[in-house]
């Protein structure tokens, strides 16, 4: 009988040790979250099986996105060049700095909506949302670090341990979790709450210069600059001369193609009031600059776009309309999100400020 | 009594319904395939200065190239053992990475198969782990995709600064591949394998279909048609050194 009781206390042991360990488990499992597609939107190319949005996850990329200590001297974050104020692109720079007094050779893009989009960087040259966070990191005019020790800082960071642990389940710290941990931040930056997109869910309407403005965009630029995301993804030569600085062929730089020469990305429009100054290079300070430039200034070469090859005839009043319009694509709810914000700030956002009065 | 009976039976049976599930008590028979580097007759040292196939000296200070996808064939070349996404990164600097070991039954074997590089599907799904973690310096930034093979260097005919030749050759999309499939026969022979020695000749980058002037070409940092012509040359820089 005796025996019979330690069998029984073994047991109980057991099943409590079980218990304890799934309770444990339970209790460091990530928080799913739910990523919504804005309704009449096509579906997102990202890949979420593969990284699947959790709370814990955003929170590390938020921790990284903002954390000046991924870079060599510890000043530039992700945060420092993508400004939410900006639209997630560095506010009122043509180029943004980087390390040791240098800076960017392009334009630094607004990141929003980055789950519908297949391919990054002003000529396309990276192929995955995750991939993303190298090129910065590693770049001498940028970030400037060695992925070594950016991972051997994270590793030596308590808090870190545990943001990784709480994302992934268990502190094992690599660049994969890392990226998609970055990934997982930049996917929320969901910006479709503009007056645009209140008029097309009905909340709102436009006025008659808006109207007017929106009528003349889907002639004139929508085959570009295509709803509901303001871009086709697709790279288009619009004219532009290259930077006798800069020397940037685009698109050509990765496919090797001399058809290529001067393509570069259409940008999204959405928030572009916010977004200047404008072009890959962020030669033009101002949208009137941008309309100069369709209108009149453009150098037509061989593979120019068809649709610009005799410029874009554009009167000063269409421009005064299309402007109109173009200020209803501002999402001042994506500008001042506090969730966006760096960690800890949440408190300190002020009322959000409308400007598409 | 009675009942301490049952429980002796109980955990027998226990313990023989574990013994089943558990692993099969023979260690599987392994196969090394070990790497070393060359240079026409010479192993190669690091740092060392050589004289290549086309007469430039050149001393090598890096040299790196993924191995993957490994298939071996058995000398009755009827099993075919595969050993499929398996990547590792082949470093001339660390000598751990030069062996692969692969389970195989101990047996005559035929042939060795394997992918010199990764295939496309690892180059456009994001960030890996282990020996494709961009990590390792294998990985391009500005325009994604792993550099299959790189051979860094100095050498007197290199014009540019340091006189550093640096072949990085890499690219995955249809035209631009890099990555090459090689096939090696071994010796015939009824022993059954436990090593195999593969030689990688350096002297094979510079002579091949094409030819690789260091003063014309010190740098390959790119896709495209020099990868291409490098790429189509190191397919040829494996030989069998030997088998035991
Ligand atoms: C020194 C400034 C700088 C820093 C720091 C920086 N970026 Fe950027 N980012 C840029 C510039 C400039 C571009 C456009 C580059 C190009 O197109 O060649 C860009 C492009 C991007 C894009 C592509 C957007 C698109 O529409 O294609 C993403 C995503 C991005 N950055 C995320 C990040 C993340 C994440 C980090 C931190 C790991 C980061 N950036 C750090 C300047 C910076
Ligand atoms: C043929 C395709 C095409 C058409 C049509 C087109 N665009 Fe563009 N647009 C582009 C491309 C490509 C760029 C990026 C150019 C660059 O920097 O190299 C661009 C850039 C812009 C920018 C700068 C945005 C930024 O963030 O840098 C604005 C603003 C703009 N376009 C507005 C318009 C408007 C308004 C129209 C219609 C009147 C229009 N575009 C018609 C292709 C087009």
């Amino acid at each position: 009988m005796r025996f019979c009781k330690t069998i029984w206390v073994v047991v109980l042991l057991l099943v409590t040790g079980i218990a304890w360990v799934a309770a444990d488990n339970a209790y460091f499992r990530p928080r799913p979250v739910k990523f919504t597609v804005p309704a009449g939107w096509p579906q997102p190319v990202y890949d979420f099986k593969s990284n699947p949005l959790t709370q814990e996850g955003i929170a590390l990329g938020r921790e990284l996105f903002y954390d000046g200590r991924l870079s060599k001297d510890g000043n530039f974050s992700c945060g420092s060049c993508h400004q939410q104020f900006g639209a997630f692109d560095t506010y009122d720079h043509n180029l943004s700095h980087g390390f040791d007094n240098s800076f960017t050779t392009r334009n630094a893009p607004g990141l929003f909506n980055l789950a519908w989009q297949k391919e990054f960087m002003w000529d396309g040259g990276i192929n995955h949302l995750d991939l993303q966070p190298l090129a910065p990191l590693t770049a001498p005019n940028e970030m400037a670090e060695t992925l070594e020790n950016v991972m051997a800082k994270l590793k030596a960071d308590k808090k870190y341990r545990a943001m990784f642990k709480a994302a992934f389940g268990d502190e094992t710290i690599n660049t994969q979790r890392m990226n998609k941990a970055i990934s997982q931040f930049v996917l929320t930056l969901v910006s479709s709450n503009s007056k645009y997109d209140k008029v097309k869910r009905g909340e709102a309407s436009f006025i008659l210069p808006e109207q007017l403005g929106y009528d003349i965009f889907k002639k004139k630029c929508n085959s570009c600059h295509t709803e509901p995301l303001f871009t086709d993804f697709s790279y288009r030569n619009t004219g532009l001369k290259a930077d006798p600085y800069l020397n940037d062929v685009g698109r050509m730089k990765i496919t090797g193609n001399p058809a290529d020469s001067l393509k570069f990305r259409v940008p999204s429009l959405r928030n572009v009031a916010r977004t200047f100054p404008y072009g890959h290079d962020g030669r033009f300070f101002s949208l009137s600059s941008v309309f100069e430039h369709y209108r009149n200034g453009m150098t037509v070469m061989h593979n120019t776009d068809s649709l610009l090859q005799h410029k874009l005839a554009l009167s000063n009043f269409e421009i005064g309309q299309l402007t109109a319009f173009l200020y209803t694509l501002t999402d001042s709810s994506f500008l001042t999100n506090p969730r966006f914000a760096p960690p800890g700030s949440e408190n300190i956002g002020k009322a959000p400020v409308d400007i598409h009065l | 009594m009675n009942r301490f009976a049952k429980y002796i039976a109980f955990t027998g049976c226990l313990a023989l319904l574990l013994s089943f599930t558990g692993k099969h008590p023979q260690e599987p028979h392994v196969v090394t395939l070990r790497f070393h580097s060359v240079i026409g007759n010479h192993s190669l040292e690091l740092g060392r200065s050589y004289v290549n196939a086309l007469g430039d000296t050149i001393a090598v200070q890096r040299f790196k190239y993924y191995v993957s996808n490994i298939i071996i064939t058995d000398a009755v070349g009827k099993d075919v053992y595969l050993f499929p996404r398996r990547y590792y990164l082949v470093d001339a600097e660390d000598s751990a990475s030069q062996s692969i070991q692969l389970k195989i039954p101990a047996l005559p074997l035929k042939q060795v198969r394997f992918t010199l590089g990764v295939d496309s599907i690892r180059n456009v799904s994001g960030v890996q782990t282990g020996a494709l973690d961009p990590l390792h310096g294998m990985f391009w930034t500005w325009n994604s995709g792993y550099i299959m093979a790189k051979l860094e260097g100095v050498s007197s005919s290199a014009h540019v600064p340091g006189q550093r030749f640096t072949y990085h050759v890499g690219g995955f999309k249809a035209a631009d591949n890099t990555a090459r499939v090689i096939t090696l026969d071994l010796p015939p022979g009824t022993a059954p394998v436990d090593e195999i020695n593969i030689a990688a000749d350096i002297n094979a980058w510079f002579k091949g279909g094409f030819l690789l002037k260091i003063g014309e070409h010190p740098i390959c940092h790119s896709p495209g048609g020099l990868a291409v012509q490098i790429a189509d040359n190191y397919k040829g820089m494996f030989s069998i050194s030997s088998v035991r």
